[in-house]
């Protein structure tokens, strides 16, 4: 049955200057003028033709199905939970949720995949926990959809095999790189070495960052070479990697500029004789040192430095050289321990005796240790950073300690980060140093957390309340939530007269969360 | 009403997000005083950051809420809260106390004198003068509608392109006068309708199908009584549940939830719950509505099956229908479905004996996604035949059949089939 176009054509024009088209078929319509025959006609055709749909045929193409996975699913009532995290309950712990479903070995059950690549669209600190949790389903979703192509590469696995390396994007060809670099070093050198200098800036800092992974001497000319850079992000990264290596000619330049500035000398000072450090901070700044990663105004160099002036340039310089400098330099240097050493007396060297202002003198002591503790960090020296957290040498720089944390064995970091809490107890400066303590926060660490939380919810000022906000907020995401209880004990044995005012609100919300979180991680275990 | 509900059920009950993040953080025992529950109600006090507690209580039945806090909301975190406690086994059973006994009896009452006062209005509406009179005004709007059907194609629809909604508002109001609401509804719809592309098909097949109820109404006299039931519940006349109930056709089967969708027109929520029977093959829909702030019915959930009676409103093609009685629990379920062909024919009967019909439900099954030309979406099936999708949001689906095949319940429209629910191996029932 045809017809229906010369029936919309008509209806379009109006039968008032079109006659309706003849239908054969139609019954009569009895009385109807042209206007209700049209419309009658219309009728049965419209009815036809939805009653006589026919399927498409070769119309569409089957979608390709996607790679089998791995991991299993998480148990259904993870997966219940993450729908609520996804839909905006407790959505602060959506990390932990993926990393330790990731860590498990679960993945992500596919109907939530959407709602989960949406947040990762918007935050990119989530991405990488998004990429390890959403199994090849979602790097197959990623593929569809650009909004969120930086799940492609992202999670490790760049996908596809050898010929990523020529056709991938960025992520996906860094991926692969690293990927490559953890079985075999020296070709992932070599392939990034043949396309080096047809790469574009960006993509080679990204591509030279892979080399964090299996770093080693056989590394050292090329990111050597890389020092002359056109990009001054990937000189920047160049250096830092050389800096990390042991043995190399550049450690080697960076250890002589530092012994041109600390020298030990025999001192007697009120009637005490012993070896004490005399600082020189670097007079001039010249090519060599920018090639080598140190810029002429360092980043910090304005901050201040105590004693009302800001750090100053070469103070800044001293601090650069010392972070790029092998910390093996000052154990031979001064044939002492890293503990005894940290623990030296410290000099300006154009201080006499006589004239060695008081602020002046605990510049130079900053400036060394401050070097030193970016070093330990660096390098991921142990020791170092013990000496440096035990030598309470650095009670001004709390924050620079609490990221030596990291270098520790795992076994170490909650006492040393519970020391280091009771000593700046009460401070503003808690909150910020909290900041740097990776989670989780469990054992000794915990119990001074939990001490400092009910401590301050027994102050009345303003002041602490801001900063209980403050903790309680860390807290949320990072605190061991089986120390839930022992704060609820605390707070229920306050004494009378503070039992009396009302827990700042953020302690509740604090309680909820790990109760949440307790829970969560329960059913994401094995 | 008996059993605990699950935690899905109590969550599905939120009027939003926060209330169902505030609930999780009410839902302490610690919190919570003198709770108890019996087979039809819920109680209990919440100590809240005030200096009294706030008594919160559910009544099953409605289900129906209540709180002494001040938010506005229902229902509020405390009953959720409470609500939760109760599903996970946390309150106990015990004699209602006198505050929670006396709300539910109010309760009663009040819903008692509204049936009445419904009683009452039914049967002034089955006075034969009222039924007499009503006919009359219905027939006489139809008329002017069917006027204005015939100037509309007369003076040429291209004129529609550029016209004011007031052209069909008008026409729409008119009808609402003529107490023929239903079809009051659709009219002013197709002012949308010029606004899109290939509009003067559409519009053309809307008035032709309209033109073709009011004929259908004229002549009712005629139809055979099932077609006159429909010609007469697209016009407006309503059936009251007690007559569906009373004298509704039954049909007992196990029947599986295939979807659910809520949509809002004039501030009224309206849910579609699509049922399919695993015996029968036969569709149903239940409808049911919410003014804003009421709590829409979900006792059936998307992906179960129950073995249940329904009582059918009357038509040509039965289709929408009433719970009528439960023989057993909502168990999970996937439903037996068609191929794309086998739905094209059972629609084009559908369609045959109910030609105003405009959505009707596709179970298909092993179907996976395909993409057309364009780049558009479409399902098809092991023989290789297709069907458009219609949807804005296609990922979840996407992401749930992985290419692979699914089992596919939406809303079939003349625009294409709009997926409602997806069931997978690994993943089960997923609502889209």
């Amino acid at each position: 049955m045809n017809g229906w176009n010369e029936h919309v054509t008509a209806a379009l024009l109006g039968t008032e200057r079109r006659d309706p088209p003849v239908l054969p078929e139609a019954p009569d319509g009895g009385d109807a003028d042209k206007a209700g025959r049209l419309l009658d006609q219309a009728a049965l055709l419209a009815v036809a033709r939805r009653a006589g749909r026919l399927p498409g045929r070769g119309a569409a193409e089957a979608i390709a199905p996607a790679p089998g996975e791995e991991a299993p699913v998480v148990p259904p009532a993870a997966a219940e939970r993450l729908g609520r995290i996804l839909r905006g309950e407790h959505v602060e712990v959506l990390p932990e949720w993926l990393d330790a479903a990731a860590a498990h070995g679960w993945r992500v059950p596919a109907r939530l995949l959407p709602d989960l690549l949406e947040r990762g669209r918007g935050d990119r600190m989530l991405r990488p926990s998004i990429g390890r949790a959403a199994g090849r389903r979602g790097v197959w979703l990623a593929l569809r959809n650009t909004d969120w192509a930086y799940l492609v590469g992202a999670g490790g696995d760049p996908g596809g095999g050898a010929e990523v390396w020529e056709t991938g994007t960025r992520n996906q060809r860094a991926a692969h790189l690293t990927a490559l670099r953890r079985r075999d070093p020296a070709a992932a050198r070599e392939a990034l070495r043949e396309t080096w200098a047809k790469e574009p800036a960006p993509d080679r800092a990204a591509f030279l960052a892979t080399f964090r992974t299996g770093l080693s001497p056989d590394d050292e000319e090329f990111l050597e070479s890389a020092l002359e850079d056109r990009g001054k992000d990937v000189r920047q990264l160049a250096a830092d990697l050389l800096a990390r290596l042991p043995g190399s000619a550049y450690g080697e330049r960076m250890a002589a500029r530092a012994r041109a500035c600390l020298t030990p000398r025999r001192r007697t000072v009120r009637g005490r004789e012993q070896t004490w450090i005399m600082v020189e901070p670097p007079a001039a700044h010249d090519e060599d040192l920018a090639r080598d990663g140190v810029p002429f105004h360092p980043g910090g160099s304005f901050a201040p430095g105590g004693g009302g002036r800001p750090v100053g340039t070469r103070a800044a310089w001293l601090r650069e050289i010392l972070a790029r400098t092998p910390l093996g330099t000052w154990t031979d240097l001064f044939g002492l321990p890293p503990m005894e050493i940290v623990c030296l007396p410290v000099a300006g060297a154009g201080a006499s005796e006589g004239r060695s202002g008081r602020d002046e003198h605990d510049g130079d002591a900053r400036d060394v240790h401050i070097g030193w503790a970016r070093a330990a960090l660096k390098q991921h020296d142990a020791e170092w950073a013990r000496a440096l957290l035990k030598g309470g040498v650095m009670v001004d720089e709390p924050g620079a300690l609490a990221d030596l944390l990291a270098v520790l064995p795992a076994g170490e970091r909650d006492a040393a980060a519970a020391g280091l809490i009771r000593w700046v107890e009460g401070r503003s400066e808690l909150p910020p140093i909290l900041e740097r303590v990776p989670g989780p926060w469990t054992g000794d660490l915990a119990a001074a957390v939990v001490g400092t939380l009910a401590a301050s919810a027994g102050r009345p000022t303003r002041r602490d309340e801001h900063a209980l906000t403050q903790l309680c907020r860390l807290a949320e995401r990072r605190l061991d939530p089986s120390a839930a209880s022992r704060l609820e004990d605390l707070l229920a044995r306050r004494p009378p007269g503070e039992a009396a005012r009302a827990v700042p609100r953020a302690v509740p919300a604090l309680l909820t969360t790990l109760r949440f979180r307790a829970e969560m991680l329960k059913e994401l275990a094995p | 009403m008996s059993g605990r509900w699950d935690r899905g059920r109590v969550a599905a009950l939120a009027p939003d997000a926060a209330a169902a993040k505030a609930a999780g953080g009410v839902a302490r025992p610690a919190k919570w005083g003198g709770t108890g529950c019996d087979g039809e109600a819920v109680w209990g006090e919440c100590q809240g950051s005030g200096a009294s507690a706030y008594r919160a209580c559910a009544d099953l039945a409605g289900p129906a809420f209540r709180c002494s806090c001040p938010s506005r909301k229902i229902p509020c975190k405390h009953v959720l809260g409470l609500l939760l406690l109760w599903s996970d086994g946390a309150v106990a059973g015990g004699p209602r106390p006198g505050w929670a006994a006396e709300w539910i009896e109010q309760r009663r009452e009040r819903e008692g004198k509204a049936r009445e006062r419904k009683a009452a209005g039914a049967a002034k509406a089955r006075d034969p003068k009222t039924v007499e009179r009503r006919e009359r005004r219905v027939e006489d709007g139809l008329a002017e509608l069917d006027q204005w059907l015939r100037d509309q194609v007369a003076h040429g629809l291209a004129q529609a392109e550029k016209a004011p909604y007031g052209l069909w508002d008008d026409a729409a109001r008119r009808l609402v006068d003529a107490q023929a609401g239903a079809l009051s509804g659709q009219v002013r719809a197709l002012a949308a309708i010029p606004r899109q592309p290939g509009w003067p098909d559409r519009l053309l097949e809307e008035y032709a199908l309209l033109r073709l109820l009011v004929r259908a109404y004229r002549r009712r006299g005629e139809l055979p009584e099932g077609l006159r039931d429909t010609v007469r519940s697209r016009v407006g006349f309503t059936v009251a549940q007690d007559d569906v109930l009373g004298h509704g056709e039954r049909v007992r089967d196990r029947w599986c939830v295939t979807g659910s969708r809520d949509t809002v027109q004039d501030q009224l929520t309206t849910r579609r719950v699509w049922l399919r029977g695993r015996e029968s093959g036969r569709p149903a829909l239940v409808l049911s509505f919410a003014a804003p702030g009421a709590v829409l019915d979900s006792s059936l959930a998307v992906g179960t099956e129950v073995d249940a009676e329904l009582a059918f409103y009357p038509g040509a093609r039965p289709l929408r229908a009433l719970v009528a009685e439960r023989h057993g629990p909502a168990v999970p379920a996937t439903p037996g479905g068609t191929s794309v062909a086998g739905f094209l024919d059972d629609h084009a009967a559908a369609v045959a004996s109910d030609p105003w019909l405009e959505r009707w439900p596709a179970t298909l099954e092993r179907v996976r996604l395909a993409r057309g030309e364009g780049g558009d979406l479409h399902v098809i099936d092991e023989a290789g035949d297709a069907l458009p999708l219609r949807t804005a949001d296609p990922w979840r689906l996407l992401a749930v059949s992985g290419g692979g095949p699914v089992t596919l319940a939406g809303e079939w429209t003349p625009e294409g089939l709009r997926p409602l629910t997806a069931w997978q191996a690994d993943e089960g029932a997923v609502p889209l």
